[in-house]
């Protein structure tokens, strides 16, 4: 805080004596009147140009002429300021004095007095000398994050990263942690599994092509993998290999311990599926009490702003999101009726227009897949 | 502490510059040069109080502290140091910020500067210089805030929009800034001579310098700014008429308008009134700017976010600087000598014509970009106003400039001879005629408008070639005197030559770019190949790479000359942003000549046979580089001008000494 204080007083002074310094240089006499000084200019240069052949005899002639009447013109009405007495002086002073003093006042009001700074660096020192077990998943990102910049080569330190990550909701950066954590630690069947699950959970519960290869590299390494050996089979099942894909999960139940607390919920998603004939998610009542959104919470989104938008259509964001819903709904007949609505309407705007076909290009979302959140 | 030092320094700069016009106005009124050198004092007190303040902004971006809740809004600890940096003016309270420090900086250049003024005139300007960096620091402590604090700050930042992690954008408003606010100057200076009642050739010597600078840096940061549209938002194009680029566009147009009309009075002491209200229009337009991007009453992809108490605010601060210099200029203008006569044809009548059509054409433009507002006031219906009302109006007008605009510099002050002129220029008319005829000849699809816009870019350039041609005597005298007189001639005229013959670049390059542009987009697979104006391009291979603070796919993009050849590898990318969730095209360029190839990669989907596919969208811009090279030519010319030792600050002390 005494820092602050000297460097405000510092800064006070420093623009005080400048005040004070225009005055004084005020104090100065005036020389010659400046616009006679302009006027004067102007004719020689009309004389400069005329001995560089650059203007014609008749143009300098009436050149001169003009310039001259305007030189006389400003002499008449050329005046010099008076000297001044000891009343201005005074006035400046207290100026100089009333500016930093209500510049104070006003500082108490709008200011923060006493707020350090908290530059990033030192708020991570802070909580990794405090308890750790007083941090939240962000704080732990930081610090993790931190350290990793000084231990670029540490994959542990990346999956601890990720779990923390995750842990704050932040599937993709759990991903990217892991892309690193396997790049230096390729051999670990664990990471790649950490990995594809992680894929997983940023793809809302579906097993993509990333996830995949992530699976299949952790399978290389340890056959047995459980995890590994479950969403690859889950992601067959998908595609439509209901048979092979409900072998895969019927062998990973009998390699489960009899007292394995996840026994009952595989056993129940494979009598489930088997009956269904596809996935199917758990219980979407659950999924609704527990606050997530269903697919039915966001059709009704949807058509709440499809609404809103034929009320009001001079929205140009407005159509972007509402194409890119359809899009992600795999509703592919309103999602072009609403795109051609929207690009006629809009056919004069080119960033609108790109954007919408960059809406309408969104792939659809199995809002049906457990975990999905709508996004 | 520092953060709270330059939260003291910003509203020190607001007592300061309380302090400029108090002072500075009783100094003008007393005739008290104490009292006017002491507002200059406060005006470089203000300055370096928010230097100060600026400063610690960019500090607290540097270092991430998100107890500054513009930087926790703005800012990621993951973002490159330019971006951070950057940051520090890339959100509304910060280049709100920025506005008052190049505001506060010009009112210091003209209390330093500024010493052969007119004592009174300026410490008038300094004191209106001094009331509008009142108006908008006020705005900017209780309004908009860049340094408040947060009790509890966030973790981690909430980033910056991607697609202002950018060089060009991160370079474009500092050069924006110091045009639009430059005629804040010209502003103040118009003001401080209607107060004073002498608008005469000395004021416009006076203000040519400002406006010079100012309109100089404008047109270096619009043409960065298009730059930036042109390969940062991937759809081929550098201008939209948008209502944003409308807004840094009118204060140009006005701003050109009033670099020729202060010739005018500075060498004839004609037009002085429609002078000091182009001086006032330039700044007027220039918050008006600032209100539209900053309101929300506008959608734009430019534009800050919505707040409409800060818009109301704005359009106060709007109203009471341009109505007080507006006022004063009715009051003042019966008054003002109109000043030396001039014949229908003569270089004046020409600079009349040239300013009756760029005011015309910032009226259209003002028009459309208004006119959705209005009739949403009147009757409610939303409409946009696009392109093609901006092509019907604006473009004749500008067609009509450009035509008279060789002719001008040619003609003879006071009372020109036509046939004289066109003496001068036919041999340019007739260059520009026959390579218009080439043009239309040999590129295809013929186009006869085109061609004709082509007709008027060569028409510029020959003609201000011709210009310096018949200055320098050049082909009629031998070449030591052509030397001598090119030597002879003041830089003012090399500026008025290289400015317009980049005006006929930027025409060229204009015309041609939109006329014979092509374009194609193809959903490619690994190995795909698209066929366009000439040139193979395939896709030869698709990775993912990790940026700073992104994730990225990168297509290399084989670009071959049909019949074989390569020509160059473009690496369009795109983006993802985990921290905002935000997905940006990276444009691949691939500069030839000219010309542009210009590739965007898009998101990855299904394709034939189950592999995958990129929507490829290419483009052949011919020309285009000349977009941006002409307005780059135009602003050299602007700063060459500036140069001429006739210009300098006040009066030069050399020619002081030839007097005496």
């Amino acid at each position: 805080m005494i820092g602050f204080w000297i460097a405000a007083a510092g800064l006070s002074a420093a623009v005080a004596a400048l005040v004070l310094r225009g005055a004084a240089r005020g104090l100065a006499p005036a020389g010659d009147d400046p616009v006679l000084a302009v006027h004067r200019r102007q004719l020689s240069e009309i004389d400069e140009l005329a001995e560089r052949g650059l203007l014609a005899e008749g143009e300098l002639k009436a050149a001169r002429a003009e310039a001259g009447r305007r030189l006389l013109a400003a002499a008449d009405q050329s005046a010099v300021w008076p000297r001044e007495g000891l009343g201005p002086r005074r006035v400046v002073v207290v100026a100089a004095a009333v500016a930093p003093l209500l510049a104070l006042g006003l500082y108490m009001v709008v200011g923060a007095p006493g707020a350090p700074d908290q530059p990033f660096e030192r708020r991570v020192a802070e909580w990794r000398a405090g308890d750790p077990a007083m941090l939240d998943p962000p704080r732990i990102v930081a610090i993790l994050e931190h350290v990793a910049r000084s231990e670029p080569n540490n994959p542990e330190l990346y999956r601890n990263l990720a779990i923390a990550r995750m842990a704050g909701g932040d599937a993709v950066g759990a991903a990217e942690a892991l892309r690193k954590a396997v790049r230096l630690a390729p051999q670990r069947a664990d990471l790649w599994t950490a990995l594809g699950e992680a894929f997983v959970t940023s793809e809302a519960g579906q097993v993509g092509a990333d996830a995949r290869t992530a699976f299949t590299q952790a399978l290389k390494r340890d056959p047995k993998n459980l995890s590994a050996r479950y969403h690859l089979a889950k992601g067959e099942i998908a595609d439509g290999k209901l048979k092979a894909g409900l072998s895969g999960w019927r062998a990973v139940l009998a390699d489960l311990a009899v007292d394995d607390p996840r026994r009952p919920a595989l056993a129940a998603e494979i009598d489930r599926t088997a009956k269904a004939g596809r996935l199917v998610d758990a219980a979407p009542q659950q999924a609704a009490a527990a606050g997530e959104v269903t697919p039915e919470m966001i059709q009704g989104m949807v058509e709440g702003l499809a609404q809103r938008l034929a009320a009001a259509p001079d929205d140009p964001e407005g159509w972007v999101r509402l194409v890119r819903a359809y899009a992600v709904l795999g509703d592919v007949a309103r999602r072009d009726a609403a795109l051609k609505d929207a690009s006629a309407r809009f056919k004069d705007q080119p960033r609108v227009l790109a954007a919408l076909r960059q809406a309408a290009d969104t792939p659809p979302q199995n809002l049906n897949a457990p975990g999905a959140n709508g996004r | 502490m520092i953060v709270e030092f330059g939260a003291f320094a910003l509203v020190l700069a607001l007592a300061l510059s309380v302090a400029q016009t108090g002072l500075s106005a009783a100094g003008a009124w007393r005739r008290s040069g104490v009292l006017a050198g002491a507002g200059r004092g406060a005006a470089l007190g203000a300055f370096a109080a928010l230097a100060c303040a600026f400063a610690a902004l960019i500090y607290a971006f540097v270092g991430s502290d998100f107890s500054v809740a513009n930087v926790a809004a703005n800012s990621h600890t993951a973002k490159p140091l330019l971006y951070k940096v950057a940051g520090a003016w890339g959100s509304h309270e910060g280049s709100m910020l920025l506005w008052c420090l190049v505001l506060t900086g010009y009112g210091a250049a003209v209390a330093v500067f500024g010493e052969r003024l007119p004592p009174r005139l300026r410490a008038w300007a300094v004191a209106v210089q001094g009331a509008l960096g009142v108006l908008f620091l006020a705005y900017t402590v209780f309004a908009s805030n860049p340094l408040t604090r947060l009790p509890d700050p966030p973790v981690e930042g909430r980033s910056l929009n991607p697609l202002l992690q950018d060089w060009a954008l991160a370079v474009h408003p500092p050069f924006l800034y110091a045009g639009y606010v430059g005629f804040s100057v010209v502003f103040s200076f118009a003001v401080a001579a209607l107060i004073e009642g002498k608008v005469d050739a000395a004021f416009a010597r006076w203000v040519r310098p400002w406006t010079l600078a100012a309109w100089s840096l404008l047109t270096v940061g619009i043409t960065l700014g298009a730059f930036w549209a042109y390969y940062e938002l991937g759809w081929g194009g550098w201008w939209f008429w948008d209502p944003v680029e409308n807004a840094s566009f009118m204060p140009w147009l006005i701003g050109a308008a009033l670099l020729h009309s202060a010739i005018v009075l500075e060498k004839r002491g004609a037009l002085p009134g429609w002078t000091v209200f182009l001086a006032l229009a330039a700044f007027g337009f220039s918050m008006l700017g600032a209100f539209l991007v900053r309101s929300g009453v506008l959608t734009s992809v430019h534009a800050f976010a919505v707040d409409p108490t800060r818009g109301v605010l704005l359009l106060s601060i709007m109203g009471i600087a341009a109505g007080f210099g507006f006022l004063m200029f009715a009051i003042r203008a019966p008054s003002l000598n109109a000043g030396g006569l001039f014949a229908p044809v003569s270089r004046e009548s020409a600079i009349v014509l040239n300013n009756i059509i760029l005011s015309a054409a910032t009226a259209t433009v003002l028009l459309g970009t208004l006119y959705p507002l209005i009739r949403e006031a009147m009757d409610g219906e939303a409409v946009s106003v696009g392109p093609p009302f901006f092509n019907l109006t604006f473009t004749p007008l500008l067609v009509l400039a450009l035509a008279i605009l060789p002719a001008g510099p040619l003609l003879a002050w006071k009372r020109g001879d036509a046939r004289l002129v066109m003496r001068r220029l036919w041999l340019a008319l007739l260059i520009a005629a026959i390579l218009g005829l080439v043009a239309y000849a040999v590129v295809t699809p013929r186009k006869a408008l085109a061609s004709l816009g082509l007709v008027l870019g060569f028409w510029l350039i020959g003609g201000a070639l011709a210009e310096l041609a018949e200055r320098t005597k050049a082909f009629r005298a031998p070449w030591a005197e052509v030397r001598r007189r090119a030597g002879g001639l003041p830089r003012g005229a090399w500026g008025t030559t290289i400015a317009h013959a980049g005006l006929g670049l930027f025409v060229l390059g204009a015309c041609f770019e939109t006329a014979w542009k092509v374009e194609s987009a193809q959903a490619l697979s690994v190995g795909g190949r698209i066929e366009l104006g000439g040139y193979v391009l395939t896709l030869t291979d698709v990775g993912t790479l990790e940026g700073p603070n992104y994730l990225a796919e990168r297509g290399i993009v084989r670009v071959e000359k049909q019949g074989g050849g390569l020509v160059c590898t473009a690496q369009p990318e795109r983006r993802f942003f985990p921290t905002g969730g935000q997905t940006t095209s990276e444009v691949a360029l691939c500069p030839r000549g000219l010309d542009d190839l210009y590739v965007v990669i898009g998101e990855r989907r299904a394709g034939a046979n189950g592999q995958p596919a990129w929507l490829v969208r290419a483009y052949v811009n011919p020309w285009v580089r000349l977009i941006f090279l002409g307005p780059l030519v135009m602003a050299l010319g602007g700063a060459i001008s500036l140069s001429d030792r006739r210009l300098r600050m006040g009066v030069a002390r050399k020619a002081k000494g030839a007097q005496a």
